[in-house]
């Protein structure tokens, strides 16, 4: 029985913000997935581990609705959204923030951060606020083409125009890549600050030592399979992890 | 000096013409990621539809334009599905298979134009289009109102469709899907919606140009969409393909070094030279003046 249903008793049962269940999804002839299952509770920052082409990417473009699922079922906030456009899940609350940031590099700032709110017009201004209150810098910048920015102010540009659609999930693939250590710490402190703001967020990392200490809960991705599962400290622990991911 | 100026002011009017029509193809190149080598042409079958109405309605001119308007939308929007279709590739330009559609588009576009009105002859547009009586004479070359009309409303154009792709929303999904499709998808701009709009606008230009070229010109025949092609696509070419700034400088600068070539030498040069220079930006920067932007 599905959570959500209603037959289900008001408080006992809690619903998973993002439910992924047995989810597969091939390019051609390559299966990228392979009955993948995950799910996100609301307040949490979940992290994804695994090795380039583990399937981390193509999970989370799934879920925004780059591609269609061969099989298995996704739920947000209790809703299938197997096979919906982007921009009605953007408008539903889900956005990612894509690996190597995906900025607009001969768009200004401001030009970027608005193409965060493309899907979501209302209180454009309130969250631009909201954004340059967090990320002062982007406010320094506004006028400037994104061109020029440096490395850790792009990521912070690609996730100010995150929240530009007023998300509650906010996925974030690959933060780390390409990023000075120090960098990497600033990034991961504003993904725990915007956590903190009630912000849930799903992560995908390669940098698995930074993530496991900045997340909750973690899965270990293996060639598109979900090959472990548990809270940060467990992964952390885990041998096995230890071994593949934290060079321990 | 007098033949000098007036041909400047000819050709900032023609200039803003092919400004437009530029930015009309790169949009479409840029957005819905089709060469549409025809797009002229289908303007010049605006203009024919424009003589049409014109005739049928007494020369009302409100008619006339709303019907260059409509029908270059309507045209545009008609062919939208042809070009989904026969696209392999949705996230980059498909060069081959658009541009052999949108060729021969303009290749059935010239036959009826041929055959199927006036009897192949060239069309005369109504004086009140370009208007009767010079309301300015500098010796022997007169500025007819059509000319001033189709400069300032060219200059507005190019300034609204400009100001559109920098200050709104929809152009700045334009420029992202321009700048590179699959971000824009990954950010949630739906592809397939806004390059329907970017038809629809270049639609809208397309008819604009229709008025304009009808003023500037007074006439049509069969073959001007296919000449203005060829110019459209040498300056686009010549500035970048794709690269709207480097259109709207080149543009102006195309219809002025005309103008000034018609005023001086025969106005036949004037082909060859928008040729001879494209063929020697070619030779020396292979990505145009002002930088390929695709």
């Amino acid at each position: 029985m599905a959570p959500n249903d209603k037959t289900s008793l008001p408080g006992i049962s809690i619903q998973a913000l993002l439910a992924i269940e047995n989810l597969s999804v091939s390019y051609g002839h390559v299966n990228a997935l392979k009955k993948a299952s995950i799910e996100v509770f609301s307040g949490e920052i979940v992290v994804l581990i695994g090795a380039n082409g583990a399937g981390k990417t193509t999970l989370l473009e799934t879920a925004l609705g780059i591609n269609t699922p061969l099989t298995g079922t996704i739920r947000f906030k209790g809703n299938s959204i197997s096979g919906v456009a982007v921009d009605r899940n953007v408008r539903a609350g889900i956005c990612l923030v894509p690996e190597g940031r995906g900025v607009f590099a001969s768009m200004n700032v401001l030009d970027n951060l608005l193409l965060g709110a493309h899907n979501n017009l209302k209180n454009v201004d309130k969250h631009l606020r909201r954004v340059y209150d967090w990320f002062p810098i982007l406010n320094k910048r506004k006028d400037q083409i994104a061109r020029t920015l440096s490395g850790g102010e792009r990521q912070m540009l690609a996730i100010g125009r995150a929240l530009m659609s007023s998300p509650e999930l906010i996925m974030v693939d690959e933060p780390s890549l390409g990023l000075a250590p120090i960098v990497v710490n600033d990034i991961f402190n504003i993904l725990r600050m915007l956590n903190r703001e009630g912000y849930t967020i799903l992560l995908s990392e390669q940098n698995a030592n930074k993530a496991l200490r900045c997340a909750h809960r973690g899965y270990v991705l293996e060639t598109g399979t979900v090959t472990l599962s548990g809270s940060a400290q467990q992964l952390l622990n885990d041998p096995g992890v230890r071994e593949a991911y934290l060079g321990a | 000096m007098e033949v000098f100026i007036a041909q400047v002011i000819n050709g900032l009017s023609l200039g803003s013409i092919y400004v437009l029509l530029v930015t009309g193809f790169n949009l479409l190149l840029l957005v819905a990621m089709i060469i549409h080598f025809a797009y002229p042409q289908v303007v010049v079958f605006s203009m024919y539809i424009t003589w049409v109405v014109l005739r049928l309605t007494g020369n009302s001119l409100l008619l006339g334009a709303l019907a260059a308007v409509a029908s270059s939308i309507f045209f545009n929007m008609v062919s939208a599905p042809l070009f989904q279709k026969v696209m392999k590739k949705r996230g980059e330009v498909d060069i081959n298979s658009t541009m052999v559609l949108s060729m021969g588009i303009g290749m059935i576009i010239t036959d009826v134009l041929s055959h199927g009105f006036n009897k192949g002859f060239p069309i005369a547009f109504p004086d009140e289009l370009s208007g009767k009586t010079a309301i300015l004479r500098i010796g022997l070359i007169s500025i007819l109102p059509g000319q001033v009309s189709s400069l300032i409303v060219g200059i507005i154009a190019v300034s609204g469709f400009f100001l559109l792709l920098y200050k709104t929303r929809a152009g700045r999904a334009f420029r992202a899907i321009a700048e590179d499709p699959n971000g824009a998808r990954l950010v949630g701009i739906p592809l397939f919606r806004t390059g329907l709009e970017s038809y629809a606008l270049s639609g809208l230009l397309g008819g604009i140009i229709a008025l304009l070229l009808a003023a500037l010109l007074g006439s049509a025949s069969p073959d001007l969409g296919e000449q203005v092609a060829h110019k459209v696509l040498a300056v686009s070419i010549i500035a970048g393909l794709g690269n709207l700034a480097g259109g709207l400088v080149v543009g102006l600068l195309l219809g002025i070094l005309e103008a000034i070539v018609q005023g001086y030498l025969s106005g036949s040069w004037s082909n060859a030279i928008a040729f001879v220079i494209m063929l020697v930006v070619i030779l020396a920067k292979p990505k145009g003046l002002f930088g390929i932007k695709l």
